[in-house]
């Protein structure tokens, strides 16, 4: 007779076989990563340049990258997407505050042409006036939406406090839109794309003659090596609050600025930050959730950079239980300073870290991207198994030591809006 | 091509399982035939509350969470107005554990006041988050009663109201799983590097005693064919207009649905799409437009969105609509075109085949609409339809009379 009171026997995991991409260098000196065991048609290939928010305005950086595909002397941005489109390509363009990423999807068959057309648009971009301000409009009511979030205006304020004196706390505004120019965004370009090619990586079971073609189309950027990223990020904590009173709740973010990757304390404090709230069943979800209902949810998260990082809890809860929740937060962390997490819960932890770094290395694409997210740091893949030996042999006391040192209260930025 | 294979306990408990030798996880995907379509009208937003529920302890596992993270597992849920999908993602070697509180749950839940009580908590704070304190959060909450006046699509999964979540009582809940959760009334399908024997082994040791009950026949109120142009204004506090058209359409499994999607696609998917081209790009008149249709399995909606241009009036938009709509209507569309739209379709049905978690939900939901190899199928359906299916269908469709409107002002220009 089953007994379905006893759990079944698990197995411990102590090793991922990582797949290591195979790398070929342009004539430019910037390198394409390649995956090509993916057991089907589709492809995906990104290219990332030096064209994040950085180097100039945050808006000029986004608006520059979102009209990549603006039309050149010879082709209208119409007929760009219409070439495309007819391949069954897709694109996708993101600016984050470090680099810019053009990827394209499409499959194995019409891929190279794809590429091709892109390359071409990219390259060529003319900056239509009619294109520039119809993307401004664009731009504009989406930014206006998000400053009626209470989340948006607290992630906001966090972030231009945390970091005041580089450009990291640089945010757009909706009057940055009116005084951006054409002559900036043309400028921007010629330098952090023309010859701001960092990298490309592709995903697709493509042919040797497919890859020589890409690397053919791709030796028309080049590379220069301009980011720059070593900046004043002198951090002193402060208290904020926005008013805002038409709305039902509140949003809460706390955090500081903290380290990437790099930083030796850094695969440690990812289990520290599990166990407080980075997954489901983490102590602040427990708290303020499941025992309290103040709120769908609340979590934890280290946010990394080139050189350095931020530490950040966020929630939205209902306006009553917005001091009753940051009481319940501090309560938490105070906990985790004073005494050891239990073996079960710890182990728990543990197994759950494990298993999302498995699945987060699940399928050629995130195979990938855990290579991407290494490689950029200037890591190699045994930063995983490394990672996971951490995992396995980390104690309590350790991780109460870490939270007195890295998470003391009065160390922390507190933002609520709303 | 995705292979699978399937079979059935005497329970009724329908499996599918498909290998998948490139990942070193396992997806157990439980997909019961229940969704928001199924509440009573006084309790709405029940199928939801009742997902939530389901994680806070089965009849011998008090904790749902805790044994998967241990086995280094995750896990989500969601809800629709057609069906309630759990699914879990572990280790391979671990996929027992997954089985054993997977089946417990079907078996029985714990049932206690304490849960229900947060979970009420929870759920109307995210009703609050993600319905009212949104721009434009309340759109659907406005929109489907509209455009449904007897099918229970009017409301939506979230519910009516959040009185519905806060008078649910503990029978209600009990009722709601006796008459739903059970092997009859589910599909698991399991995809990752294991065998076929060994699988079919697992769930028959863990479901194979869980008693059978008789499926409940849907029986749910037929739409009556609309046969008048809808309209509703509401002000809001949001920074511009938008209006939306609701278009009634076949459902899902229907014969003309791919050429909906298609007309869909034609009209608004991407930059080159007719609206946003005649719109957006050509008049000047919206800063955003796009079109889509729902995919519900009962009658669906093609909805076209537009966010108007600050200096644009309804009355142009309106107009402008209607002309790019008459014009599909009036002339067949270039083969071009049409081949255009469906190699696009081709390349993001490829790219949603990726990865076992989505194969499997795919597999689930297909199989809950009659036949799971409609995942290698489907797009033969696509590639069938002719310039006049798209002519005949837009010209049934797309017209004032099927049509429900509602207009979102903003506070500001109101």
């Amino acid at each position: 007779m089953l007994n379905r009171k006893i759990a079944p026997k698990t197995q411990i995991i102590t090793e991922i076989p990582f797949k290591k991409p195979e790398v070929i260098s342009l004539k430019n000196g910037a390198k394409i990563y390649c995956i090509r065991e993916t057991y089907n048609r589709t492809v995906r290939i990104d290219f990332v340049f030096d064209a994040g928010s950085l180097e100039s305005s945050r808006v000029v950086a986004v608006l520059c990258g979102d009209l990549l595909l603006s039309g050149t002397d010879k082709k209208t941005s119409d007929e760009i997407e219409e070439a495309i489109d007819r391949l069954g390509g897709y694109l996708e363009v993101g600016t984050t505050t470090e680099h810019s990423r053009v990827s394209v999807f499409g499959l194995k068959e019409h891929i190279v042409k794809i590429v091709e057309i892109l390359i071409d648009a990219i390259v060529n971009v003319t900056f239509d006036p009619k294109e520039i301000k119809q993307l401004i409009q664009e731009k504009r009511n989406k930014l206006e939406i998000d400053l009626k979030k209470v989340n948006v205006l607290a992630k906001r304020a966090f972030l231009s406090h945390v970091f005041q004196h580089s450009p990291y706390g640089k945010l757009s505004t909706l009057t940055d839109f009116k005084s951006t120019k054409k002559e900036d965004i043309i400028q921007f370009h010629k330098k952090n794309y023309l010859t701001g090619l960092k990298y490309l990586s592709i995903v697709g079971d493509l042919e040797d003659d497919q890859i020589d073609e890409i690397h053919e189309l791709a030796s028309q950027f080049d590379k220069n090596g301009i980011l720059k990223v070593n900046y004043n990020y002198n951090y002193t904590p402060v208290r904020i609050h926005i008013p805002k009173s038409e709305n039902l709740q509140s949003a809460i973010r706390i955090g500081k600025l903290l380290f990437n990757k790099k930083h030796p304390d850094f695969k440690k404090f990812l289990v520290l930050n599990t166990i407080l709230g980075g997954y489901f069943g983490s102590r602040l979800m427990t708290s303020i959730r499941e025992e309290k209902g103040y709120t769908y949810g609340i979590g934890s998260s280290v946010v990394q950079y080139l050189e350095t990082g931020y530490f950040y809890i966020s929630t939205e809860v209902a306006k009553e239980f917005k001091a009753l929740t940051i009481k319940a937060i501090r309560e938490e962390i105070e906990l985790l300073q004073a005494e050891e997490v239990s073996t079960e819960e710890l182990d728990l932890v543990r197994n759950y870290l494990i298993g999302e770094v498995l699945e987060q290395s699940d399928g050629a694409q995130a195979m990938m991207d855990r290579f991407i997210s290494v490689n950029t740091f200037g890591l190699d893949l045994s930063y995983y198994n490394d990672l996971i030996h951490t995992i396995n042999t980390i104690t309590a006391k350790e991780i109460k030591n870490l939270a007195k040192q890295y998470l003391n209260w009065e160390s922390m930025t507190v933002v609520t809006a709303g | 091509m995705v292979e699978f294979e399937r079979f059935t306990l005497d329970n009724g408990l329908r499996v599918i399982f498909h290998k998948d030798t490139t990942t070193p996880m396992v997806v157990v995907n439980t997909l019961y035939d229940v969704g928001a379509r199924d509440e009573n009208p006084d309790r709405t937003g029940f199928a939801h509350l009742f997902e939530h529920l389901m994680f806070g302890g089965s009849v011998n596992i008090p904790n749902f969470d805790r044994p998967l993270e241990l086995a280094g597992g995750n896990n989500n849920a969601f809800t629709t107005n057609d069906l309630t999908n759990y699914y879990d993602i572990l280790p391979a070697q671990n996929i027992e554990t997954a089985l054993w509180l997977e089946s417990d749950r079907m078996l029985s839940l714990a049932f206690t006041e304490k849960s229900l009580k947060i979970q009420k908590n929870v759920v109307i704070e995210e009703f609050k988050q993600n319905y009212l304190n949104q721009p434009y959060g309340d759109l659907w909450l406005e929109l489907s009663p509209l455009a449904y006046q007897k099918h229970p699509y009017q409301w939506t999964t979230i519910g009516k109201s959040i009185d519905h979540i806060k008078n649910s009582t503990m029978e209600e809940v009990k009722s709601f799983f006796n008459k739903y959760y059970h092997p009859g009334n589910a599909i698991i399908t399991i995809a990752g590097n294991l065998e076929f024997e060994n699988v079919k082994m697992l769930v028959n040791k863990w479901y194979a005693d869980i008693p059978g009950k008789e499926k409940i026949i849907r029986k749910l109120p037929k739409e009556p064919q609309q046969n008048e142009f809808r309209t509703k204004t509401i002000v809001r506090d949001v920074p511009s207009d938008m209006y939306i058209y609701a278009f009634k359409m076949p459902g899902k499994a229907e014969k003309d649905f791919p050429a909906v999607d298609l007309i869909s696609d034609v009209l608004g998917h991407g930059k080159t799409s007719r609206l946003n081209r005649h719109l957006r790009k050509n008049l000047e008149l919206a800063s955003d437009i796009e079109s889509y249709v729902t995919g519900t399995l009962d009658t669906g909606l093609l909805i076209i969105m537009v966010q108007p241009d600050e200096a644009a009036t309804l009355e142009e938009i309106d107009m402008e609509i209607w002309t790019v709509l008459e014009k599909l209507k009036a002339s067949s569309i270039y083969e071009d075109e049409l081949n255009k739209i469906v190699n696009k379709v081709k390349t993001s049905k490829a790219f949603e085949e990726q990865g076992i978690l989505n194969k499997s939900i795919i597999l689930s939901m297909f199989e809950l609409m009659g036949d799971a190899n409609l995942i290698n199928t489907e797009i033969k359906e696509y590639e069938k339809v002719t310039p006049d299916d798209i002519q005949r269908v837009a010209r049934r469709i797309l017209n004032p009379k099927n049509c429900s409107r509602l207009i979102i002002q903003s506070k500001d220009h109101a």
